[in-house]
């Protein structure tokens, strides 16, 4: 009888322990941790809000943002700041919970009344700001890169679009490594989303998909994928797979016999921070598309990866989150600067169309119509544990939020519907 | 049908994998009803060690085996006797306990190694058998799990220790009246079982990486292969992760993962609906 309850207990804590290890974790800090002064008289300077997780399961990236967005206020503050004002951030932990970050937008826009806050990892969170940022007409300026299909008036989306990886990426791919293609993603709407978009392309240049295959998140075996992409003859393998699932993916594709010489992993979610763990011989040979490397070899580049190391050396790197997270602040300091009242949101927004920055990168702009960001497009071979860059865009690429090669009906609207349309974001 | 015989093959490493992480916490939760919730932090702590020793000290793998099974039971031996010692009549606390020890395991491991490790495979390379590629470790994960299955099997059956484990579990009173130490055989049981964790780990350490979150993975697969297997069952443990670690491969294989995953939970949830103790449960007084 003992037993019985017993295994009861156990298989309840279990299950709470995964749900917890999904996301929301019970333990999380309630308190806010704030940097800068918090003194909310202050009528002088701006106060923004900074709202990346110091806590729970997608902690580690955000913190590396957190830390991006810290060095560039304070960067702007030496350079004086917001004509003549400071900014005052005030940093929030959401605790990689979406729920938590709903009530955390709340706490920053209607508490502190910041004027606009830079943040959010994944789609789930930056959803759930949504309806807030509607109510309180407050702004967010999202970091991440995303799967496009949707615009929210509120929101300046400066992480890239699918069409910034994929309109360059996958044609060089058709002409220097093979025409089958399959298709490897994480189980969930950012790599099916993407997939689709690289379907149309695919077909576009005379490829073909001869295979697609979801893993779940977390999924650490992945010998039936490697079996399945081994059966279909495929010429290389173009993988939206993300996080920590990369590890087990590239060593399991080395190991059950797969080639990156004949058949590369050509991905779209991987970056500096995974390379390590996947190691060099297992990355070896492999292409990876985003709109920049560490390694890129300009001087900006070089300055901001210095800068960065010296000022967090704790073991994290920099990635293409960790610069896009830095331009966002600065581009929200140039629209800053050409309004006469923060405070006023609709001028503000208007005051980011085609608002531009020079960032490590290159010159950014964001783009005057869709609230996306003009960005580079960049792929590179992994070659000795590190991204070695083969192929850069001269200029900036326009952000194609439906994408024109699936949704041709917007290629004349800034590949966006009508503003009114309520298919523009989650209602 | 090459394709399937692989699928097959394929699973039987699975099935070893899923063998390996559950032993340790079948020892822990099975004979001592200690829930361990940071069974899967032993798992991590295992890798780490494999990983320091491989990686940074360039021990050889197979000493760093052996390694991670030392200091992974040494450190269990030290939870047992601080923490758990005193809470083996209120599972709740235990609970509690572990659940914080895992926390705290966890956030040290994240503190010093925020990104994931690497931990270079020992055995690369392939062998084909009549045209069925088989990756080399995955050999020696399938033999490390039967020696190991084998080894644990011998010890708690035919060694005196293992005879005086049993005489705990059956009635602790009993086998102290009769003048056993049942307070340091606690202690050694706790460490074996956190030392087959470690072994876990390290076995883990090549494929997957090594990283501050990789218990929470095994945990749950830990957790559910026990309690299909039958609570106190090694042999339970051997069917049960065989059949979910075959049932999940073959399934991906005319499916998809996804599929495969909420299948198998799927049966298990009906197995313990109808079968509570599990395959092979022992009968209990």
């Amino acid at each position: 009888m003992k037993m019985k309850r017993i295994i009861a207990l156990a298989a309840s804590m279990v299950l709470m322990a995964s749900l917890a290890g999904c996301g929301s974790s019970a333990s999380a800090s309630k308190g806010s941790a704030s940097s800068g002064s918090s003194d909310s008289s202050s009528g002088d300077s701006i106060k923004i809000g900074v709202l990346f997780s110091s806590t729970g399961s997608t902690a580690l990236v955000e913190k590396t943002m957190t830390d991006a967005c810290t060095m560039a206020f304070d960067e702007i503050n030496a350079a004086g700041g917001i004509n003549g004002r400071k900014i005052e951030y005030i940093h929030e932990d959401y605790a990689s919970d979406p729920a938590k970050c709903t009530e955390k937008i709340k706490k920053l826009i209607e508490q502190d009344g910041v004027v606009a806050t830079v943040g959010c990892y994944t789609s789930a969170s930056r959803q759930a700001t949504l309806p807030t940022l509607k109510d309180d007409d407050s702004l967010l300026i999202y970091p991440t890169y995303t799967e496009g299909e949707e615009v929210h008036p509120n929101v300046i989306y400066v992480g890239c679009m699918p069409n910034q990886q994929a309109t360059d990426f996958i044609p060089y791919l058709m002409q220097n490594v093979g025409k089958k293609v399959f298709l490897v993603g994480s189980d969930y709407v950012f790599p099916k989303t993407c997939n689709k978009q690289a379907k149309a392309l695919i077909e576009q240049n005379g490829g073909e998909v001869v295979g697609e295959e979801y893993a779940p998140l977390g999924q650490t075996d992945f010998s039936t994928i490697c079996n399945k992409i081994k059966d279909s003859g495929a010429d290389l393998v173009y993988s939206t797979v993300i996080g920590d699932s990369n590890t087990a993916f590239y060593k399991a594709y080395k190991q059950y016999g797969l080639d990156p010489a004949k058949c590369p992993i050509c991905a779209i979610g991987i970056d500096e921070s995974n390379l390590q763990a996947i190691g060099a011989d297992y990355a070896e040979g492999n292409y990876a598309s985003m709109p920049y490397f560490s390694t890129l070899d300009t001087q900006a580049s070089k300055d901001f990866v210095e800068k960065y190391n010296e000022k967090f050396d704790d073991g994290t790197v920099v990635t293409v989150l960790t610069e896009s997270a830095y331009s966002s602040c600065y581009l929200l300091a140039e629209a800053l600067k050409k309004v006469d009242d923060p405070t006023d949101t609709d001028a503000l927004i208007k005051a980011f169309a085609g608002v531009e920055f020079d960032a490590p990168q290159g010159k950014i702009k964001v783009d005057e119509y869709n609230h996306s960001t003009w960005l580079y497009s960049r792929f590179a071979k992994i070659h000795d544990g590190k991204f070695d860059i083969i192929y850069s865009s001269d200029e900036a690429i326009r952000p194609e939020p439906w994408p024109a090669v699936l949704y041709p009906k917007y290629k004349d609207t800034n590949f966006m519907p009508d503003w009114n349309d309520p298919i523009c974001y989650p209602q | 049908m090459l394709t399937f015989i692989s699928q097959i093959i394929n699973g039987l490493n699975q099935s070893a994998v899923l063998l390996i992480a559950t032993l340790g916490l079948l020892i822990i939760f099975g004979l001592m009803n200690v829930i361990n919730m940071a069974h899967g932090e032993m798992i991590m702590v295992g890798a780490f060690v494999t990983y320091i020793a491989t990686s940074i000290l360039n021990i050889p793998f197979l000493i760093a085996l052996v390694l991670s099974f030392v200091v992974t039971a040494l450190f269990g031996a030290l939870t047992e006797v601080t923490i758990i010692k005193k809470l083996y009549s209120k599972p709740t606390e235990t609970i509690l306990a572990t659940y914080a020890l895992s926390i705290i395991l966890k956030e040290i491991a994240r503190i010093i190694w925020p990104l994931s490790q690497n931990v270079n495979m020992p055995f690369p390379g392939t062998i084909s058998l009549g045209g069925v590629i088989v990756p080399r470790y995955n050999i020696f994960v399938v033999i490390m799990a039967i020696l190991l299955l084998t080894f644990t099997i011998i010890f708690f059956r035919f060694t005196k220790f293992g005879k005086k484990i049993g005489a705990i579990t059956q009635n602790r009173q009993m086998t102290e009246c009769l003048g056993i130490k049942t307070s340091t055989i606690d202690t050694l049981t706790f460490a074996y079982g956190a030392g087959l964790a470690g072994i876990a780990g390290c076995i883990l350490a090549p494929t997957t990486g090594v990283s501050y979150d990789m218990g929470s993975t095994y945990l749950t697969d830990s957790f559910m292969t026990v309690v299909v297997g039958g609570v106190q069952s090694l042999i339970g443990a051997a069917f049960s992760s065989t059949i979910i670690g075959e049932g999940r491969t073959v399934l991906a294989g005319v499916s998809n993962d996804t599929w495969a995953k909420i299948m198998i939970f799927l049966a298990v949830i009906i197995l313990i609906r109808f079968k509570p103790e599990g395959l092979f449960a022992k009968e209990r007084r």
